[in-house]
């Protein structure tokens, strides 16, 4: 159930959606709404649905036959669960960046150009540009800007994470999926990252899966609470963590499990 | 900590006896290799002189010669195969890793592929020289590059598609994540990751069929002379040592030793270019 | 108070702190009995007892704020566990300055014996108002112990009838003062014992205030009564 009081934007509706694994039902009935130019975090215990809803936001399930959604999921206004919908024109505009680093076997710049030449056309003066731009906004430039010919995967992993979200980033989407993003990473780089998130947020519209509560808390702006494949309350995120509403909600996040 | 003193004896005598019995395995497996490499180094080399590369295979009963039109030939037949079986292989093994995958189709490729791995050279040999020699009228080169295709083209097929195997899901699924359409995730990304391992498949493949004989004894035949013309019976490496090695002339004798270490260095080589590459993949 | 976490570490943590807050309330609920018996009998021993108390409160009121701040530091509490901290805080804030006005009281009192003033100064008036509150100080410590709402609203609206009191008992002193001018440096060390009972009272209504806070989480500090009992309604 939303509980938004004040009148935002939103870039993402969903609206009773449900999701199967085969014959296990993942999602169940949720409807919430990702609010654009804010941090949107999910939290919840394992197997709670969370990765799944985030998994349907662009359509990555479809790579897998046997997996299946049902309701509506409006992204400014069009339903993305259409089957005639374009996938690989959605994920342009709503990216995503994984629990582990994947940096693409190539050279740091060549990472961040493919995704941008899929679409684009860019000359070699404006392709470098962009590169620079995206690792600007991914706070690795400094740190990269006399190797970018070097393999992505010579960086440490904190850095190959920046190096995704600047691949992510690149492409210019609306909409950025962060699923897990700092789990393998130690404290510091998780601190840079979270302080990524907060940068680009004036600009991009996020949404986060996070099983660290208080990363959930320091980062985001709404919360969402799942359990079991439902979503059991969803607000903004100072008043989940000060006073929420639900009971379950409070144990969760107070920790105290039954 | 308190240890059973009895307990730990009988445990340490028994993995003794166990490292002895896989060490002297070990050491049998490899003083054959040894005396394998021995015999032929020892008997080859005395073949080995200027000649070898310059001359080409003598006339029954003429001295000296060498065995430049059979290194020549072997090397446009293994040519003219891997520039066949290379393309066909990497593709059909991305279309079973990336495509394929459960459906029908890729099941029944992956048992036809089976069986030929395993499916005797002589048998290919004599479907090849049904094909394509009885129906022509005469050997030739085409002819044996065909035969070792049909060796090559399964062993790049299925290691391509193993390689392929081992790349993780979550690179995949980061290129779809920008929007690439399937065929470049497969190409330029999970290909390109799996690349050292293709290599080392292609590699394995070339030395496997260096040395293959029967194929070409049924195919390209041999040639006396040195000849560029693969629509014709061409010289060759295996089938000159077939042809030599029990002949009656000395020096027939010796060349088939020299070609048989040619061709044992060249699979060596081979061999450690490929566990070069490999160690890299890794090391990354 | 709280019901169980995962972690039994913060739930004793927990539980310590809220038995030394409720250690500090008996001790400063002592600390005003006897400040009213000294008031009331005129006793410089028991105002002298008074005095002796105030160390214990203050090393307790530094311990108890240690123990918070770990808690806080280590636990990253969240929802209601922090709304309990906070509250437990500025509690202890509160019970110290009760203390403190339980000692001036006595220090009033020995000056008020010292100065061999008049026994027709009006303070009885004044111990049944110091009784008020410290009735309503009690109140509000069992309230706060089993976080009663209507209870607290109710200590609310009581601490209004001791603010009554007070300003009485002003006019009182003032017709007093101007009946017989010499007595006005008596009635001036009245006049202070009597505010400090007053802000007895307001204590306790802050405890009140808390105890909203912790089971609510609205922060009624401020709020007018008539607006607080129609929401807890």
């Amino acid at each position: 159930m939303s509980d938004i009081k004040t009148p935002v934007k939103n870039a993402i509706e969903v609206r009773d959606l449900n999701f199967y694994y085969g014959k296990f039902q993942g999602l169940r009935n949720v409807t919430m709404n990702i609010a654009e130019r804010k941090v949107t975090a999910f939290i919840g215990p394992s197997g709670c649905g969370k990765s799944t809803l985030l998994r349907t936001l662009n359509r990555m399930y479809s790579l897998y036959p046997g997996q299946r959604a049902e309701g509506e999921i409006n992204f400014y206004g069009q339903n993305i669960l259409d089957p005639k919908q374009d996938l690989n024109l959605l994920r342009a505009r709503i990216g995503m960046v994984f629990q582990k680093p994947t940096p693409f076997p190539m050279t740091i710049y060549d990472n961040i150009a493919f995704g941008v030449r899929l679409y684009e056309n860019l000359s070699s003066s404006e392709m470098d540009d962009r590169v620079e731009w995206a690792l600007t906004k991914a706070a690795l430039w400094n740190e990269v800007k006399d190797k970018l010919g070097q393999n992505g995967l010579s960086l440490s992993g904190g850095q190959q994470q920046r190096l995704c979200i600047a691949r992510s980033v690149a492409v210019k989407p609306s909409v950025l999926l962060l699923d897990e993003p700092t789990s393998a990473l130690d404290p510091i780089s998780t601190g840079k990252v979270e302080e990524l998130v907060h940068e680009l947020k004036t600009d991009y519209t996020i949404a986060i899966v996070t099983h660290n509560m208080q990363q959930a808390a320091r980062c985001s702006d709404y919360t969402a609470y799942m359990y079991l494949g439902e979503l059991i309350e969803f607000g903004e995120t100072e008043q989940i963590f000060f006073k929420p509403n639900k009971t379950a909600t409070e144990d969760y996040i107070t920790g105290r499990f039954g | 900590m308190k240890m059973n003193d009895t307990l730990y004896r009988k445990r340490r005598l028994t993995s003794l006896v166990g490292l002895t019995f896989s060490m002297s395995a070990m050491a049998v497996g490899l003083a054959v290799l040894i005396w394998i490499l021995f015999v032929l180094f020892s008997n080859g080399l005395a073949a080995l002189d200027g000649h070898l590369l310059t001359s080409d295979t003598p006339a029954p009963g003429t001295e000296g010669g060498g065995l430049r039109n059979a290194i020549v030939g072997s090397l446009m037949i293994v040519g003219l195969t891997v520039l066949v079986s290379t393309p066909v292989g990497i593709l059909a093994g991305v279309y079973l890793s990336e495509y394929g995958d459960r459906s029908k189709t890729a099941e029944l490729t992956r048992f036809v592929t089976d069986i030929m791995l395993s499916a005797p050279s002589i048998v290919l040999g004599l479907f090849v020289y049904a094909i394509a020699v009885a129906t022509v009228g005469k050997f030739s080169g085409y002819a044996g590059s065909l035969a070792l295709s049909l060796i090559a083209v399964p062993v790049v097929m299925r290691t391509t598609e193993n390689m392929l195997r081992l790349v993780p899901g979550s690179l995949r699924e980061a290129a779809f994540a920008l929007g690439a359409p399937r065929w470049k995730v497969s190409t330029f990304i999970t290909l390109r990751a799996a690349k050292s391992g293709v290599m080392t498949g292609l590699l394995l493949a070339v030395a496997r069929i260096s040395g293959e004989t029967a194929p070409l004894l049924f195919t390209a035949l041999n040639n006396q002379f040195f000849s560029t013309n693969m629509g014709a019976p061409m010289a060759n490496l295996p089938v000159v040592i077939f042809q030599f090695a029990m002949s009656p002339y000395d020096n027939w004798v010796r060349l088939a030793w020299a070609g048989a270490l040619l061709i044992t260095l060249t699979v060596l080589v081979l061999n450690i270019l490929a566990r070069v590459f490999f160690r890299e993949k890794v090391g990354s | 108070m709280p019901d169980k976490h995962l972690s039994s570490q913060f739930d004793s943590d927990l539980n310590n702190i809220s038995s030394h807050v409720m250690e500090l309330g008996g001790l400063v609920e002592s600390q005003i009995r006897q400040a009213v018996y000294a008031l009331s009998q005129f006793s410089p021993e028991a105002a002298d007892d008074v005095l002796v108390i105030e160390n214990k409160v203050n090393t307790l009121e530094v311990e108890i704020d240690r123990e918070i701040a770990s808690v806080i530091g280590r636990r990253q509490p969240t929802a209601r566990d922090l709304r309990l901290l906070m509250a437990m805080s500025k509690t202890t804030a509160n019970l110290e300055r009760v203390g403190d006005e339980a000692a001036k009281i006595a220090r009033m009192v020995k000056s008020i014996i010292e100065s061999a003033a008049p026994r027709s100064l009006p303070s009885s008036d004044l111990r049944t108002s110091a009784e008020l509150a410290s009735g309503l100080l009690r109140k509000a410590l069992d309230a706060f112990a089993r976080l009663d709402i209507p209870m607290a609203v109710s200590i609310l609206r009581e601490d209004n009838e001791i603010d009554k009191e007070f300003d009485g008992f002003v006019r009182k002193l003032i017709t007093y003062m101007m009946e017989d001018p010499r007595t006005i440096s008596a009635s001036l060390d009245l006049l202070f014992v009597a505010k400090a009972i007053e802000r007895i009272g307001d204590h306790s209504k802050n405890i009140a205030e808390f105890i909203i806070y912790i089971v609510k989480g609205e922060d009624v500090r401020h709020t007018p009564l008539a607006d607080v009992e129609s929401s807890m309604a």
